[in-house]
C-alpha cells in the first residue's frame, strides 16, 4: 500500500495548493473548507507533517525546464513516504509540498517565498529553476534563517555571497566547460582558437567568466567572446561575426530555445566551427535531439548526472531505476535537473533527521554536514554551500546521447565534427 | 566588407519578417484604432496552426501556410465579432485593457492545448542555403522573406484598388460619411481584425520555421510588432515593410558594432526617437 502515490497531480498552470497530507480525516474539513469556497491550504503544523515549499515555474518561459523540478519534487516526497518517511527523533513524520507557480518571474518567485514562510509556515524551501530565481530566492531564505536546498541555480553568484541558508546541488557554472577543454587537448588535431558565446544572465555569465580562465591556462586563443540577450532568437548576425573568424572551437552557453536556434541558424548560414562545438544546455534532454533531428548530432554537451545503475539510493534503488519510473509517471525522460531536485528533497530528509529536530537553525547545521550517495551523486557540500562535482562530457552521435569523456575516454568522440554540407 | 554586406542581408531578410509580424497590427490599429497587445499571441496561434498542419497532416509548410491564414482569418473575425466590437473606437485604455488580458488568456490557453514544450516547423529543406556572389543566403528565410513581400503587395493592392479595400479605408477615415455610403462598418471592422489575424498568422508560421516556438513567445513579438507599425506608419502596407527592413537592418548591425546585447536598446531607442520627433504619426490615430 503506498497511499501517496496515487493522489491527482498537479497539472501545468493551476495555482497550486498543498495537498500532500494524510487525507484520513481530512475529507470533511475540506468539503466544508470548499463550500465555503475558501483554498485549502495545508497548515505546516498538523502534527508529524513537515512541508517544503517551492515557487516553480509552472508556466512562462521557463516552464519547460519548471515541470522538472515540480514533478522530481513530487516524485521524492511520494516516494520517501511510500518507504516511511522522515523519523525526528523516533517519532514519524511524513513529507509535504507546497509548490507555488512563479510564472517565470523572478519577482513573482521572490514574493512567494516570502508568502511560503511567512503565511503557509512552511517548514524548509525547495529552489526554483535557472541561476536568476535562484539568486534572487535565496535571499529571502538568508532573510528569515530557513534553509533552502536548490537545485536550478549553479551561478557561482549565488554562493558569492557569505549566505548560510542557501544549499546547491548543481556544480559549480564557472567549471561546465572545464572537463570538455581537458579532453580537447588530448585531441588530434588540437584546437587553437575559440569562440566564446554566452547569453547575459546570471547562470550564463558565470559560466562565461569561468570558461575564459580556463582558456587562458589552456593557452587557447579566444577570437571571438560575444554576449548576446536572453531569449535571443536570431543568431544572423553573430554566427556571421564568428564564421568570419574561423574558430576551431564554438563554445555556446544560454538557454536550450537559444540553442535550437543557434544550431539551425548555424545551418541554414553555413557557420561551422572547424573541430568542434559544445553547449552548456539542450544536449541531454531528449527534446533538443527531436527537435532537431539529425542536426543534433555531433553537438557535445555535458551533464553532472546520466542514468546509470551505479548510482545507489536509499529510496529509488539506483539512478536507473528512478529514471524508468520517472519516465512512466511523467511520460517523458529525467534529465540532470530532476536528479538534481530529487538530490535536495533527499539531502533534507537526511539533514532532519541527523538533526533530529525540524529547527532551522539546527536542520541547517546538519545539511552543512550531509555526506550520502543518492541517485544524483555524492552529496557534500562546500563551505560555500555549493556542491562539487565532475561534468560528463557528452555528445549527440546517430541520434543517441553518448557519455564520451570523464576522467577518461568512454567512447569515442565524433571528431572532428563535418562541415554542414558533409553531413 | 563580405561581413559587412553578409550583416546587411541578414539584416534584411529578418526585417521582411518582422515587417508581417507588424502588418497586421498596423492595419487593426489604423482602421479600428485597438493597439492589439494580443497581436502577438496571434502570431504564436499561427505557428502552431501550421505547427499542426505540418506535423499532423504532413504539409509542406508553404502549402499549408494559406490554411493557417484561413483559420487564424476565421478566428480574428470571431473574436471581433464577439469580443472586441464592444470596444471598438472607445478610450484606448480599454482596448489596451482587453488585449492585454486577451494576451495572458491566448498564451495560457496555448500552455494547456499545446504544453510549454518548444516546438519547431523543421522540414528538410529548412537548413538549406545557396551562395550568391560569395554571400550566404539561407533559403527558408528568403522565401519567408518572399512571402511576407508579397503579402504585403496584396494588402496593398487590397486597401488600394478593390471595393471592399476602399471600405475599409473609409471606415478608417470617416466613419459618419461611410455609413452614409452604405458601408457596414460593423462587418468593416470583423473583416479587418480577420485580415490582420490572418497575416499574423503568416507571420507566426514563418517565424516558426526559421525558428522554435512557445507558447510565451508572444509578448516580445507583440513589443517588436509595435516599433515596426510606428517606424512604417499604419495603414501603408509597404510602409510597414519598410519599417521591419529598417529593424531588421538596425539590430543586425548593432549586433556586429556594439555587441547582440545592444539590439533592444536600439529597437526601443529608435521608437523613443520617432515617438520625440513625430508624435503626429502616432498620437492623431489614438
Amino acid at each position: 500500500m503506498q497511499p501517496f502515490v496515487g493522489l491527482p497531480r498537479f497539472d501545468t498552470g493551476k495555482p497550486v495548493v498543498g495537498l500532500w497530507k494524510p487525507v484520513t480525516g481530512m475529507l470533511g474539513a475540506a468539503a466544508l473548507a470548499l463550500a465555503g469556497g475558501l483554498a485549502v491550504t495545508a497548515p505546516a503544523q498538523a502534527a508529524n507533517t513537515i512541508t517544503l515549499g517551492a515557487a516553480v515555474q509552472l508556466t512562462g518561459s521557463l516552464a519547460n525546464t519548471g515541470r522538472y523540478y515540480r514533478d522530481a519534487y513530487n516524485l521524492a516526497i511520494d516516494q520517501i513516504n511510500a518507504k516511511g518517511g522522515v523519523t525526528v527523533a523516533g517519532t514519524k513524520y511524513q513529507l509535504a509540498l507546497k509548490i507555488l507557480d512563479s510564472q517565470s518571474d523572478v519577482n513573482l518567485g521572490v514574493r512567494q517565498y516570502v508568502q511560503l514562510l511567512t503565511q503557509d509556515k512552511v517548514n524548509f524551501l525547495l529552489g526554483p529553476f535557472s541561476s536568476n530565481d535562484a539568486m534572487d530566492d535565496s535571499s529571502v531564505a538568508e532573510k528569515y534563517q530557513v534553509p533552502m536546498i536548490q537545485g536550478g541555480g549553479a551561478s557561482g553568484q549565488i554562493y558569492a555571497r557569505g549566505y548560510k541558508y542557501i544549499f546547491g546541488t548543481l556544480p559549480a557554472a564557472g567549471d561546465y566547460f572545464a572537463s570538455t577543454i581537458k579532453m580537447m587537448m588530448t585531441l588530434k588535431p588540437a584546437p587553437k582558437t575559440v569562440a566564446l558565446i554566452a547569453a547575459n544572465d546570471s547562470f550564463d555569465v558565470s559560466v562565461a567568466k569561468g570558461t575564459r580562465e580556463l582558456l587562458k591556462k589552456a593557452g587557447l586563443k579566444i577570437v571571438v567572446d560575444e554576449q548576446y540577450p536572453e531569449s535571443s532568437s536570431d543568431f544572423s548576425s553573430l554566427l556571421s561575426l564568428t564564421k568570419s573568424k574561423h574558430p576551431d572551437v564554438i563554445l555556446w552557453s544560454g538557454h536550450e530555445t537559444e540553442a535550437l536556434n543557434f544550431i539551425r541558424q548555424a545551418k541554414s548560414l553555413n557557420v561551422n566551427p572547424h573541430l568542434l562545438y559544445s553547449f552548456t544546455v539542450g544536449v541531454p534532454t531528449a527534446d533538443f535531439r527531436k527537435a532537431l533531428g539529425a542536426d543534433a548530432n555531433y553537438a557535445f554537451g555535458m551533464t553532472p548526472w546520466l542514468p546509470s545503475p551505479g548510482l545507489k539510493d536509499a529510496w529509488f534503488g539506483d539512478a536507473a531505476q528512478f529514471a524508468t519510473l520517472y519516465q512512466t509517471k511523467f511520460g517523458y525522460a529525467p534529465d540532470y535537473h530532476a536528479a538534481s531536485a530529487v538530490a535536495d528533497v533527499e539531502a533534507f530528509v537526511r539533514a532532519i533527521e541527523a538533526a533530529g529536530s525540524v529547527n532551522p537553525q539546527k536542520v541547517r547545521d546538519a545539511i552543512a554536514k550531509v555526506n550520502f550517495d543518492s541517485l544524483y551523486g555524492h552529496i557534500k557540500f562546500g563551505a560555500n554551500g555549493q556542491i562539487v562535482m565532475p561534468q560528463t562530457v557528452i555528445q549527440v552521435q546517430n541520434g543517441e546521447l553518448v557519455k564520451v569523456y570523464g576522467t577518461k575516454f568512454y567512447a569515442k568522440p565524433a571528431y572532428p565534427l563535418p562541415p554542414w554540407s558533409k553531413r | 566588407m563580405e561581413l559587412f554586406s553578409q550583416i546587411i542581408v541578414n539584416g534584411i531578410l529578418l526585417g521582411g519578417l518582422y515587417g508581417l509580424m507588424a502588418l497586421g497590427m498596423g492595419l487593426v490599429w489604423g482602421v479600428l484604432n485597438i493597439v492589439n497587445l494580443a497581436h502577438g499571441a496571434l502570431i504564436m496561434f499561427g505557428a502552431y496552426a501550421l505547427y499542426y498542419l505540418f506535423s499532423g497532416l504532413g504539409l509542406d509548410p508553404f502549402v499549408g501556410l494559406p490554411l493557417a491564414m484561413l483559420i487564424l482569418f476565421c478566428f480574428g473575425y470571431l473574436l471581433q465579432r464577439g469580443l472586441l466590437n464592444l470596444i471598438v473606437r472607445s478610450a484606448l485604455l480599454n482596448t489596451l485593457l482587453i488585449t492585454f488580458g486577451l494576451d495572458a488568456v491566448f498564451a495560457h490557453v496555448a500552455q494547456l492545448a499545446f504544453s510549454a514544450d518548444f516546438r519547431t516547423i523543421n522540414p528538410t529543406y529548412a537548413g538549406n542555403n545557396f551562395q550568391f556572389f560569395g554571400l550566404t543566403i539561407p533559403l527558408a528565410r528568403l522565401a519567408a522573406f518572399g512571402v511576407a513581400l508579397l503579402l504585403a503587395v496584396l494588402l496593398w493592392l487590397f486597401l488600394g484598388h478593390t471595393r471592399t479595400g476602399r471600405a475599409i479605408r473609409a471606415t478608417a477615415q470617416n466613419l459618419t460619411a461611410a455609413r452614409l455610403y452604405g458601408v457596414n462598418p460593423r462587418a468593416m471592422y470583423a473583416l479587418t481584425f480577420g485580415i490582420g489575424a490572418a497575416l499574423a498568422g503568416a507571420a507566426g508560421g514563418l517565424y516558426g520555421i526559421v525558428s522554435q516556438f512557445t507558447p510565451y513567445i508572444g509578448a516580445s513579438l507583440t513589443a517588436k510588432s509595435f516599433v515596426i507599425a510606428i517606424l512604417g506608419g499604419l495603414d501603408k502596407p509597404l510602409g510597414v515593410i519598410g519599417g521591419g527592413l529598417v529593424l531588421g537592418v538596425a539590430e543586425a548591425l548593432t549586433a556586429l558594432y556594439l555587441g547582440p546585447t545592444y539590439t533592444d536598446v536600439i529597437s526601443f531607442g529608435l521608437l523613443v526617437l520617432i515617438l520625440v520627433s513625430r508624435p503626429a504619426s502616432v498620437f492623431e490615430r489614438a
